[in-house]
């Protein structure tokens, strides 16, 4: 019995491989996979402003018109493995984690292309504010400091190296080191977690008396953190709600993140522009030979 | 001595008390801003508009529990009355570590083998985009057979063996003795083992979300993707702000009333039989 099952496995699997290999070819005619993330998620709050899938209803109201077939992943990591596997998918992800990723291509938007660069200059379409937030003005001095050292040219340094976008100058101050001692604890969007996790490291490194923690939890819960104390500093990958602010809320940029529009290494497209990103993400177009008209 | 043992079953009731409250208390009020009534029939899920109708969920999470169950239960039966009436004791005892292992895997791992292999699977062999209801489905079934294999076998075995011998002295053969007079005997441990797969199916949430494709409208066909109740709840919490939170726990309350309501109609059967 376990014999037999175990052939009927391998069985399968060779002809999953098997067929894997036969499509290699990139058939225009299919059906495209419109890969979206859950709603709420910074990543997808931004994008559907950005490309207009997100736009005014007849009574004034914005409305997400997010394809309704759209397969709904809730982590970047899941879009991505997604998109990689599906030679018809098209999805989106934060610039910072396709930039190190070569399972994906990120696609051109209206012939510029996805880097640091591009956004620097505003050339590229579509890119989002990486937010700290803290409930009013900070008075912990070692969160003071950090965030020093944030904003600091040190700590831009990482923020750029990490792929986002900084907009320190020469005029921004070097950090100097204070041996601050103590705890902190960071939580919030799980967008802006990797880039703070080097911060929080490059951190503790001068201030080997500190002691940062950070959680990778969602833009909501990082402002809830940081509004209820949980938090001694929140994250966010999108810009507050009022109902936010009016609580105490208040937001800095440390950095800007692009969205990247993703696809399969076999699809031969290369370059899209904004208003096909919105036709693809609202399912007024569904097939890749359609896009290419 | 004794107190200890008191101690220890009243952490359990104690967690089980809490979770209620905490699930009700924190659920609740969002029934005070949204009707129930919408909330439970309504068919569109667009929480940043305001809109929280969570009847497509509510449909998959049966469809695909449902699914799981036409595939699942008839092999997992079956391979139970194989284990205890019909193989070698050399095949069960590869076959009893073996069912063991199955359900010790993590769910995320079941997960990766549906998005790695049935998923490209199926949308090679029968079209779409292959995150669908279907392997889903095929997934949760491999995920409850070892809970109806392991009942099953338990309930088969407890059969008293006179059964089995007064019918092969009637003149019966091994086959029909073991599905007329053995089988039917345990029909309450087999049942319940059944019940348990459905809890087991109806809660499972990681594996699903990484398969089912996840959007949130009625389901349009077995190809197609699905969302269930307990996706609905993992895939959003993280975001989720205000009554967007809020509808999310009562999603769970949805829930756990539907998962209370099959316990409670399996044991009403199950008393009802044994009263009879």
């Amino acid at each position: 019995m376990k014999l037999r099952s175990f052939t009927a496995l391998l069985l399968i699997l060779t002809m999953a491989l098997g067929l894997t290999a036969l499509a290699a070819d990139f058939d225009a005619k299919q059906v495209i996979t419109v890969v979206s993330r859950e709603e709420g998620s910074g990543t997808r709050g931004a994008f559907v402003e950005l490309t207009g899938v997100q736009a005014k209803d007849a009574s004034g109201e914005e409305k997400d018109n997010t394809y309704s077939e759209a397969i709904i992943s809730n982590g970047t990591n899941l879009v991505l493995t997604t998109v990689a596997d599906n030679q018809a998918a098209i999805g989106y992800a934060s610039l910072s984690s396709v930039l190190h990723n070569d399972t994906v291509k990120a696609l051109k938007v209206e012939g510029i292309e996805a880097s640091t660069e591009n956004i620097l200059n505003g050339t590229y379409k579509i890119a989002r504010p990486f937010n700290v937030v803290t409930k009013g003005e900070l008075t912990d001095e070692l969160a003071k400091d950090f965030m020093a050292y944030v904003m600091s040219k040190e700590g831009q340094a990482i923020v750029t190296e990490d792929g986002l976008v900084s907009s320190a100058n020469d005029q921004t101050p070097s950090y100097a080191a204070a041996n601050k001692s103590g705890s902190l604890t960071v939580g919030g969007s799980t967008s802006v977690a990797p880039v703070m996790e080097l911060l929080a490291e490059g951190y503790m490194e001068l201030n080997p008396e500190a002691k940062i923690e950070v959680q990778s939890t969602g833009s909501s819960a990082g402002v809830t953190g940081a509004l209820d104390g949980t938090y001694d500093i929140g994250m966010a990958s999108r810009t507050l709600k009022d109902s936010e602010t009016e609580k105490g809320a208040l937001a800095t940029v440390i950095g800007t993140d692009g969205i990247a529009i993703v696809t399969n290494l076999a699809n031969p497209v290369e370059d899209i522009t904004v208003e096909q990103v919105r036709q693809v993400f609202t399912g007024e177009v569904t097939t890749w030979e359609a896009l290419n008209k | 001595m004794r107190g200890l043992f008191l101690a220890s079953a009243c952490v359990c009731i104690f967690a089980v008390g809490v979770i209620c409250y905490f699930l009700f208390a924190n659920g609740l009020p969002f029934f005070a801003k949204y009707s129930a009534w919408d909330f439970i029939t309504g068919t569109e899920w667009a929480p940043l508009r305001g809109i929280y109708g969570i009847l497509p969920m509510i449909v998959g999470s049966f469809l695909v529990t449902f699914g799981a169950l036409l595939l699942g239960a008839p092999i997992g039966v079956l391979t139970a009355i194989l284990m205890a009436r019909f193989a070698s004791s050399r095949v069960v005892r590869v076959m009893k570590p073996a069912v063991a292992l199955l359900a010790g895997i993590p769910s995320v791992v079941y997960g990766f083998f549906g998005l790695k292999l049935l998923v490209p699977f199926t949308r090679n062999m029968l079209g779409g985009n292959g995150l669908s209801m279907f392997v889903a489905s095929i997934l949760l079934a491999i995920m409850i057979l070892p809970t109806i294999i392991q009942t099953s076998e338990a309930a088969i075995n407890a059969v008293p063996n006179s059964y089995y011998e007064g019918s092969l002295a009637m003149g019966a053969t091994h086959e029909s003795s073991v599905f007329r007079a053995i089988v039917p005997a345990a029909k309450s441990g087999i049942v319940s083992g059944i019940v348990l797969g459905i809890g087991r199916a109806i809660g499972e949430t990681t594996a699903i979300l990484m398969v089912a494709g996840n959007q949130a409208r009625m389901p349009t066909g077995i190809l197609a993707g699905v969302r269930t109740l307990t996706v609905n709840v993992l895939l959003e919490m993280g975001y989720a702000a205000d009554v967007h939170r809020e509808s999310l726990i009562a999603t769970g309350v949805v829930l756990f009333i539907i998962v209370m309501a099959i316990n409670f109609i399996f044991s009403f059967i199950n008393r009802r039989r044994v009263v009879q």
